[in-house]
């Protein structure tokens, strides 16, 4: 059973793939129900506090905007505990945790720097792409191996 | 219990910089409830490829189409908070864009700030008040003419000022630094009520504004207790007598700075704030004192110098006072020295602040800062305007609270 | 700052979308009450949301998906359900991710006939999907057959 980061973070589509296929995604609600479920200072909705954008330091510099920081918060450790990744790359209308484009840019990066597989496609606009689309997915979850 | 007014947020990164909190604590404050304008997929899609403005963050894309649906009325509100992430371009352009779409094709006043993790309750408050003013006391914003007698008190991070008023006149007026807040209001008061030959009885209402406004206003039973975007918009167009269309006020204060686009005498977008105390009054003071002239005599010799004689760069007071320091001594002329440091004022105002509102001309400088003709000048020459300075410009607030107060009389 | 105090705490929240023609929210929703045991289950446009200790709640969503598997898609939420700093009724409009959602469900329907078709096909036989890391540039190939396809 592999760690997948799944890109978009919010996907209800590769979570879905990710875990019928017997892997575990890594995504954007993941990271938000740990906040939300733990203990600390108020900070609704979503229980990131001020603290988060300095915790993103570690994977953005000072002169990177809060929210960019705040986002990576929550992404970064997911990235650094990715076993693989797939990426959907025509994500333009994903909204909320993905819905800032500097920081989406910064995720891709550091997951295309990382030495783990990945798979990169687009959203499927057709049935036969649709088909394709599964097809991938499933040959590359099957590759990761460890499968329940 | 009244009513909400209803605060439509259109922001981007807001809750990943953990503010959230503090937006929706400083709209309650007030009176206010943030809500996020609803709309559907097909909505942001459509709406978005109309405005033109071709973004990629899908989080501007949604506010575009989000203010959109405000502009058509297809959502109400009753005023509008755009609220990016401090240091983001791309977001810095569309809440400028917004901003100006909103105040452009509605009446619904707007309030733009751009935002760090720190950015707290406290400082949104001033901004989100004048934003349920604008929107719940139009009918007493509309208020041109002073009746009666009232007195207006305006309790500034720099100095404390009172006017007081009769039928549409000034007829006693108090200033001093603040130094104890309670006390340099009550000596201001008595100092204008002096002038005026009247006692505190003879005085039908009263209005505070500036930073110490709830504790004098409490301490000497104010009838109107209001922030100073409103009142000294209030104030600089009725002191002009620039009442109807359009104008632009620029009050460059002791502590921050406001930038206001007026129409009608209600403000419709307006910033404040200033990275620094290197861009106020302060560092003017400041420049006076290293000088060796009184403040009043500042401007009057920035008139008489070249500033560009000097590098001068007041973005950090520190840094402001250190360039001060060096030009003076390599020989710099003190009359050049006081138009470098004014010119460096202006400067900073205008690039940090006159870039969120729309400049319309008239340009009314108000504030104890727009004495000095120096400043003024400078401003004007980065505006390419010819600035207004009313008469009692330093008393503005007072003035706005004095005017506004009045609509108070008939209630008691 | 005042403290915070999480509820829920130690439970997960999974959302079950369902689009199909043939079943209904509300007859997941039947489904979900008949054969859970300590989850909070609650109804939406989408399908339903489900609460509960982690195990309880993937057994829940394992028989859930039997009735449909191939129209049936679920995904992880991070805020139980109903919580008041998610819900439409206190924000005024809806949660962003709701839009992002409202977006996939326009290309679920090609995954469900991609899970339907891979039934029958050899999944070793089904092509790549085009890679988007491919496609900087546009090959001589590939303009080949886009030429052909707008003549056909």
């Amino acid at each position: 059973m592999a760690k997948v980061f799944i890109y978009p973070a919010t996907s209800l589509i590769l979570s879905d793939l990710v875990s019928r296929y017997g892997h575990t995604p890594l995504s954007s609600a993941v990271a938000v129900r740990e906040r939300i479920q733990t203990a600390g200072l108020e900070s609704p909705p979503l229980q990131i506090t001020p603290e988060e954008p300095k915790k993103g330091l570690r994977w953005a510099a000072v002169e990177v905007p809060a929210g960019v920081r705040g986002r990576m918060a929550l992404y970064g450790p997911q990235i650094e505990a990715a076993e693989a990744a797939i990426i959907i790359n025509d994500a333009d209308l994903s909204f909320g945790c993905m819905g800032c484009a500097r920081t989406n840019e910064l995720v891709k990066y550091l997951l295309r720097q990382k030495d783990i597989p990945k798979l990169d496609l687009y959203y499927p606009k057709s049935e036969e792409e649709g088909v394709r689309f599964v097809a991938a997915i499933k040959r590359f979850l099957d590759g990761l191996g460890g499968k329940q | 219990m009244t009513q909400p007014v209803r605060i439509a947020q259109l922001s981007c990164g807001a809750e990943y910089s953990g503010i959230q909190h503090e937006i929706d604590t400083a709209a309650a404050e007030v009176g206010g409830e943030i809500f996020f304008p609803d709309i559907a997929l097909k909505d942001i899609r459509r709406d978005f490829d109309l405005f033109g403005l071709d973004v990629r963050s899908p989080d501007l894309k949604l506010n575009i189409a989000r203010a959109k649906a405000l502009v058509e009325g297809r959502v109400e509100a009753d005023a509008v908070f755009i609220a990016t992430c401090f240091r983001c371009a791309e977001a810095a352009i569309v809440r400028n864009e917004l901003r100006r779409y909103i105040t452009e094709n509605s009446r619904l006043p707007v309030v733009s700030y751009s935002f760090t993790e720190r950015t707290t309750a406290g400082t949104l408050l001033t901004r989100m008040e004048a934003l349920t003013t604008i929107a719940r006391r139009r009918a007493l914003l509309a208020r041109e003419v002073q009746q009666g007698i009232t007195l207006g008190v305006d309790s500034g991070s720099a100095t404390t000022k009172a006017i007081v008023m009769k039928d549409n006149k000034i007829i006693g007026t108090g200033w001093q630094p603040t130094t104890e807040v309670l006390k340099s209001a009550n000596e201001v008061i008595a100092r204008a009520l002096a002038e005026a030959g009247l006692t505190r009885d003879d005085i039908q209402a009263v209005g505070t504004t500036g930073y110490g406004r709830f504790l004098v206003g409490k301490e000497i039973r104010a009838d109107l207790i209001q922030e100073e975007l409103t009142v000294n918009s209030k104030g600089a167009v009725y002191l002009a007598d620039r009442q109807h269309g359009p104008a632009t006020v620029i009050d460059i204060g002791g502590m921050d700075n406001k930038a206001i686009s007026v129409m009608d005498g209600i403000p419709g977008t307006f910033t404040m704030g200033g990275i620094c105390a290197g861009a106020s009054g302060r560092f003017l003071d400041m420049t006076s004192k290293r000088l060796g002239v009184d403040i009043t005599e500042l401007g009057p010799l920035a008139m008489k110098g070249m500033g560009a004689n000097v590098p001068m760069n007041s973005y950090c007071i520190v840094f402001g006072t250190q360039s001060l320091v060096n030009a003076l001594a390599a020989g710099s002329r003190p009359e050049d020295v006081a138009a470098a440091a004014c010119h460096s004022v202006a400067e900073q105002v205008f690039e940090q602040q006159l870039q969120e509102v729309d400049i319309k001309e008239p340009v009314i400088m108000v504030g104890g800062t727009s004495l000095i003709e120096g400043l003024v000048y400078a401003m004007g020459q980065l505006l390419h305007v010819n600035v207004v300075v009313p008469p009692h410009s330093q008393y503005i607030g007072a003035v706005g609270s004095a005017l506004l107060a009045s609509g108070f009389i008939q209630e008691r | 700052m005042t403290d915070y105090t999480p509820v829920h705490a130690g439970t997960v929240t999974k959302y079950v979308v369902v689009e199909s023609f043939d079943i209904t929210p509300a007859d997941l929703g039947i489904r979900a009450y008949e054969i859970s045991k300590d989850t909070m289950v609650k109804e939406t446009c989408f399908g339903l949301v489900i609460n509960g200790k982690e195990e309880e709640v993937n057994r829940v969503v394992a028989e859930l998906r039997k009735i449909d598997p191939d129209h049936i898609f679920v995904k992880d939420r991070g805020f139980p359900p109903g919580d008041p700093r998610r819900c439409r009724a206190n924000i005024g409009g809806a949660r962003p991710g709701y839009h992002g959602m409202e977006n996939e469900m326009t290309v679920i329907p090609y995954v469900s006939h991609g899970l339907e078709a891979l039934k029958t096909r050899d999944i070793a036989s089904v092509p790549p999907p085009e890679n988007p890391l491919d496609h900087r540039e546009l090959g001589i190939a590939r303009l080949k057959k886009l030429i052909e396809a707008q003549e056909s």
